[in-house]
């Protein structure tokens, strides 16, 4: 299809017109103001259907939120978590551990009732294009071998929060696992009861006051207030601005960007932001280095819901390149409890897929063949819902399990470090090629 | 000699001229023939004798091997004895009759030191010295200086006499120094489970002493029928391939004594194969647990003598292999014109019928008729052309056949695998699988396996113990198709054994008429000349062994062996998780309170706070809670009082779990095992004291 584009001069201003015939598809390149138009096309369209769904949702229903939970008649029930203020949260924890009192002092020792978090207990609602938690609860009595030291942690970091609360302090989830590391033994354990603690008390985790590490960083036409201090993600050099993991400091979003462009790797970041890609086509550039953690799936969501742009993703054209994209879309399993903050609806795959490979004619010697175990991924990420929903996705999944061939988005650099800047993305974008 | 363009036949047709062009680029017209021993001794490491310290282990395997197989062809519980003697160079140049010769210019050799690196020794010594001093002055417990290690140069070969004495079949006087001064003069062979025969191990000791030490090789034996002991002492003249007889008599025979003993002195290095040696030892006791080994290492040095005794565990021995005839479809072109030539039958009808198993007469007719118009059943068989032999070859890889029973085979049996595994490594658990005979390219194999947990001298992790046809195989465990489905196709955790953590045994006993070997062209060596075509052979497989690696063999064996180890893990599933039951049952009470400090003191903090809040009547509580929180405000309940409950709940909680597990798993005991209480010798007086039941009896 890139052949029928009607050819076109380049006429941008660039030293480096000369080595045109080394750029495979460069020529075809029209020049930035006819992208920026398909571009503008795209930003109008993202804010007017969510405008008009906001629109329609007010005049039928009070709320401003599109769909949620509630509003839809599921025959299971489904658990969900709110945000809860620090009393609140302070109050449940001492209600449970009064409760938990009683029933030691009456001899009956105590047991918690943990909402299961395993993938049976899953659900993916098609409405909501997210993955939510079914009602089942299990069982953590402390006198059982097998829980005995789960009930005992849940027991501490109950009460490491309700400190936190007090005091009202935000820690790290490092923080938190070195106050007992006998207990604990490694972070994982305490992390996953961290989790589970926050399905007791049925709030987000972030309300528990306890964040993780920085790990995603953001750069290009973004402004916005960080604890009170102004952020232009213009001017913030090269590595650009960590996403602060305390969501709740975050307000004041402006932007004259067109779209967010979600990566998965540092390494293409990096090659974007030193380009300063966002200044051609103005853009917010994301990255979370790998799979996200939770505050760069809540900044992309509260972009997305205040600046009320398109989400285009650029990841690995493998199996976990999709996963990672269906966990800033749909949500992660692990933290489904929550996936109606986490998430963010209708990102767009952008690329490398599958039949990009081809499409831009990437060398066999940038391919790599797909190990058994990635096509077993592929295969079973041909069976979950939220691929099946988006029959391109499907089509494009179905592509990679059957060539056996993965790239990763460093393959394109086989023509040049800058090809993705130069000729990649922007003639992905003149072709508004995204899924 | 371009040995690596000779293609090594992978069964026993053994070219029988060893016309060899001298060149491979300039043919020249004179060929020389070169003798089998020859070959053999320019190409040793084909039979294991790579080097000094392989070729002390070979040599051990092929003398135990042989006296095992000697014995067992005579129904008789093998003992075996072997000894390794280590000689000093002094001494073998006695033996040789060379003057010692001290060094006179000692610069002339390799080890020579020099003044620079003299002095950097002696300061090195000196701070060594100084150290273990100031240890010793601080108490601390001194490692003794481990040996200085000679400087064993590599002039300085080191030289073992090796013995082995059996009870076997001994040999009869007069073939003697045939059956070990000429190579490739077996006695003709069939299609037969073996370890081996009396063959090329023990010559390839001959040729290798002869090349190392040139000392000849004694061998006394006696038969059972005999009075006398054959006494031989002989070298081998390798060029013309002719036993060279030094001496050659009869002894007295006083103990009436049956067997053979032979001793050979060869080059080798007991410091680098030790552990190889014994490791083989304890394999062919576990595999053979009804034979008595005893191994003795006998040194200058006190300290290094090792002896063990590998005492007999059962009377019970496997039956001894049963000769089979070729299946038609396991035959190749060449085989099939050996088996020809050599047949008694006249007709084509009669040596498909006798000559092969699983071929009655009439489907011998619908072969024959299925073969064209040119064969007939009555046609003389030694008649048939080139081309008509290949005929037949083509109809017996296309029809079809019953598979050949495993009749003729000898597994070492689920019963003496078991006894053998719990007899060396005294296991904690053991179990033990024997699969039914299958059937590969027209060869029956049993696959026997056994998996314990635990025991002594058993490291952390998974143990592999291999053996084909009864004997073990110790090099190359990497590529080994047991090693490979034990780590990679058993999930081990799912029988709740932990693959890192326990000490795990794998046994695997592979026996077939022929043991899909795979190595580099070293895997056989061929046993006889021409009138054979097809000796199966597993031993003479030397030790350079890949065992079925990645042919299609290994995908048909790999499942049979992948279930045979799972069976044996079943067993164990049912063992272990009672184990863990029975250990949670004495642990639970400790585990339990363990945690009650740690969890009554996070809910103590969380109270004692509310309480303070309380006090300012933030928020309103039931009734009951601030009952709860009264106490604590006042400290009628404490840490101590949370702790004390919860104590008292698990103490609760743990007496009726183990009331229930009682009720549950009643009164239940380990089956029982047959203890084996090994024979007394001859020659004790007992006294006896009877009683109208038993008899007690005492060694006077």
């Amino acid at each position: 299809m890139a052949d029928k584009k009607l050819k076109q001069k380049r006429r941008r201003p660039d030293p480096t017109s000369d080595d045109e015939s080394e750029l495979p598809f460069k020529n075809i390149l029209k020049p930035d103001q006819a992208i920026l138009e398909t571009l503008k096309q795209l930003f109008l369209a993202a804010t007017t259907t969510t405008t008009a769904a906001a629109n329609g949702a007010s005049t039928s229903s009070s709320s401003s939120k599109p769909l949620t939970l509630s509003d839809l008649s599921l025959s299971a029930t489904c658990r969900e978590v709110t945000d809860l203020s620090l009393s609140a949260v302070q109050s449940t924890i001492e209600t449970l551990i009064l409760q938990i009192a009683r029933s030691i002092l009456a001899g009956n020792g105590f047991s918690f009732q943990v909402p299961s978090r395993a993938s049976s207990n899953q659900l993916y609602v098609p409405e909501l294009d997210r993955i939510v938690l079914k009602d089942k609860t299990t069982l953590r009595p402390f006198a059982s071998l097998s829980t005995v030291r789960k009930s005992t942690i849940t027991v501490k970091i109950l009460s490491l929060i309700h400190q936190l609360c007090l005091r009202n302090i935000h820690v790290t989830k490092r923080d938190l696992f070195y106050t007992d590391v006998k207990l604990f033994q490694d972070q994982t354990q305490s992390d996953a009861v961290l989790d589970d603690v926050a399905c007791i008390l049925g709030c987000t985790r972030s309300s528990l006051n306890v964040i993780a590490a920085e790990k995603g960083v953001v750069v290009g036409r973004l402004i916005f207030s960080d604890n009170g201090d102004m952020i232009d993600c213009t001017k913030m050099g090269m590595g650009g601005k960590a996403i602060p993991p305390n969501i709740d400091r975050v307000g004041d979003m402006q932007s004259d960007a067109m779209f967010i462009l979600l990566v998965e790797k540092d390494a293409a970041y990096i090659r974007l932001a030193e380009d300063r890609f966002y200044n051609r086509f103005p853009c917010i550039i994301v990255t979370a280095k790998g799979q996200p953690d939770v505050a760069t799936r809540l900044f992309l969501r509260k972009m997305k819901m205040e600046l009320k742009l398109p989400v285009l993703a650029l990841v690995d054209s493998d199996p976990y390149g999709l996963k990672i994209l269906s966990v800033y879309g749909c949500g992660s399993k692990n933290m489904s409890y929550d996936s109606a903050n986490l998430t963010t609806p209708d990102i767009k795959w952008l690329g490398i897929r599958p039949s990009d490979l081809d499409k831009y004619k990437i060398p066999e010697q940038c391919r790599l063949p797909m190990t058994e175990q990635d096509i077993k991924t592929g295969k079973d990420l041909l069976e979950e819902d939220f691929v099946k929903k988006n029959p391109g996705w499907v089509e494009e999944l179905n592509l990679m399990v059957k060539t056996k061939q993965k790239a990763e988005i460093q393959a394109l650099s086989s023509f040049g470090f800058q090809y993705l800047s130069e000729v990649y993305l922007p003639l992905k974008l003149q072709q508004k090629d995204w899924l | 000699m371009p040995i690596g363009a000779v293609e090594l036949p992978s069964r026993g047709h053994w070219a029988p001229s060893f016309a060899i062009p001298r060149g491979r680029s300039s043919p020249s017209p004179i060929t020389k023939t070169k003798s089998p021993a020859e070959f053999f001794a320019e190409n040793k490491n084909i039979a294991g004798f790579d080097n000094p310290g392989k070729s002390l282990y070979t040599t051990v395997r092929e003398l135990v091997e042989n006296s095992l197989d000697s014995a067992e062809s005579i129904s008789e519980l093998p003992v075996v004895e072997i000894t390794i003697e280590e000689i000093g160079k002094s001494k073998f140049n006695s033996m040789i009759g060379l003057v010692d010769r001290e060094r006179v210019d000692t610069k002339l050799y390799d080890d020579y030191e020099t003044e620079k690196a003299r002095e950097r020794r002696l300061a090195k010594e000196a701070r060594a010295q100084e150290l273990q001093a100031k240890n010793a002055a601080l108490g601390k417990k001194v490692k003794e200086p481990s040996a200085t290690k000679g400087a064993k140069g590599r002039g300085e070969a080191s030289f073992y006499r090796v013995t082995c004495k059996d009870n076997g079949k001994g040999m009869p006087h007069d073939d003697i120094p045939n059956m070990f001064g000429r190579v490739l003069s077996g006695t003709k062979y069939g299609l037969k489970q073996t370890r081996g025969k009396f063959g090329l191990g023990a010559k390839m000791a001959l040729i290798w002493s002869k090349m190392s030490t040139g000392l000849p090789i004694e061998i006394s034996s006696s038969m059972r029928s005999h009075n006398f002991i054959s006494f031989c002492k002989l070298d081998i003249d390798i060029h013309r391939n002719i036993p060279h007889v030094h001496l050659h008599e009869k002894r007295e025979n006083k103990d009436r004594w049956h067997g053979a003993e032979i001793q050979v002195v060869i080059e080798g290095n007991w410091t680098t194969y030790r552990s190889k040696i014994l490791h083989y030892m304890r394999q062919m006791a576990v595999i053979t647990p009804y034979a008595q080994f005893l191994f003795k290492f006998v040194s200058e040095v006190a300290e290094k003598n090792v002896t063990i005794r590998f005492s007999r565990r059962t009377d019970v021995m496997p039956p001894v292999p049963v000769e089979t005839k070729h299946h038609p479809s396991s035959v190749d072109l060449l085989l099939i014109k050996g088996l020809i030539a050599e047949t008694s039958k006249g007709t084509l009808l009669q040596f498909l019928q006798h000559e092969f198993v699983n071929i009655g007469k009439s489907l011998a007719e619908r072969l024959i008729g299925e073969m064209g118009p040119e064969f007939s059943p009555k046609m003389a068989v030694k008649s048939l052309t080139s081309q008509q032999i290949v005929r037949i070859h083509q109809l017996f890889r296309q029809a079809k056949f019953d598979d050949p029973s495993g009749g003729c085979l000898s597994p070492a049996g689920e019963y003496n695998l078991r006894l053998g595994i719990i007899k060396e490594l005294h296991p904690d658990m053991v179990a033990t699988y024997s699969g039914s005979a299958q059937v590969f390219e027209g060869h029956p194999f049993i696959v026997e396996a056994g998996v314990s947990v635990g025991g002594k001298d058993v490291k952390q992790g998974l143990n592999i113990f291999r053996f084909a046809n009864r004997i073990p195989l110790l090099f190359e465990q990497g590529g080994d198709v047991v090693t490979r489905t034990a780590m990679k196709r058993i999930n081990w955790s799912s029988y709740k054994i932990n693959q890192t953590q326990d000490k795990i045994g794998v046994f695997v006993s592979i026996v077939s008429t022929k043991i899909p070997f795979k190595g580099t062209g070293k895997e056989y060596i061929g046993d006889d000349t021409k009138e054979i075509a097809s000796a199966v052979k597993v031993r003479h497989c030397p030790l350079v062994l890949k065992f079925f690696v990645t042919n299609l063999t290994s995908k048909l064996t790999t499942s049979f062996l992948q279930s045979a180890i799972q069976q044996c893990c079943i067993q164990l599933k049912s063992k272990i998780v009672r184990k863990i039951q029975d250990r949670e049952q004495q642990e639970r009470k400790r585990n339990l309170s363990r945690y009650v400090p740690d969890a009554t003191y996070a809910v103590y903090d969380v109270l004692k706070e509310i309480s303070k809040f309380h006090a300012s009547k933030k928020r309103r509580y039931e009734e009951e809670e601030e009952d709860v929180l009264r106490k604590v405000q006042s400290r009628s309940i404490t840490k101590e009082t949370l702790k004390e409950m919860l104590a008292q709940y698990v103490e609760k909680v743990d007496y009726e779990m183990a009331l229930e597990y009682a009720t549950q798993s009643g009164v239940n005991e380990e089956p029982r095992e047959a203890i084996y209480i090994q024979a007394l010798e001859d020659g004790y007086n007992f006294t006896d004291l009877h009683s109208s039941n038993f008899v007690f009896r005492f060694i006077q």
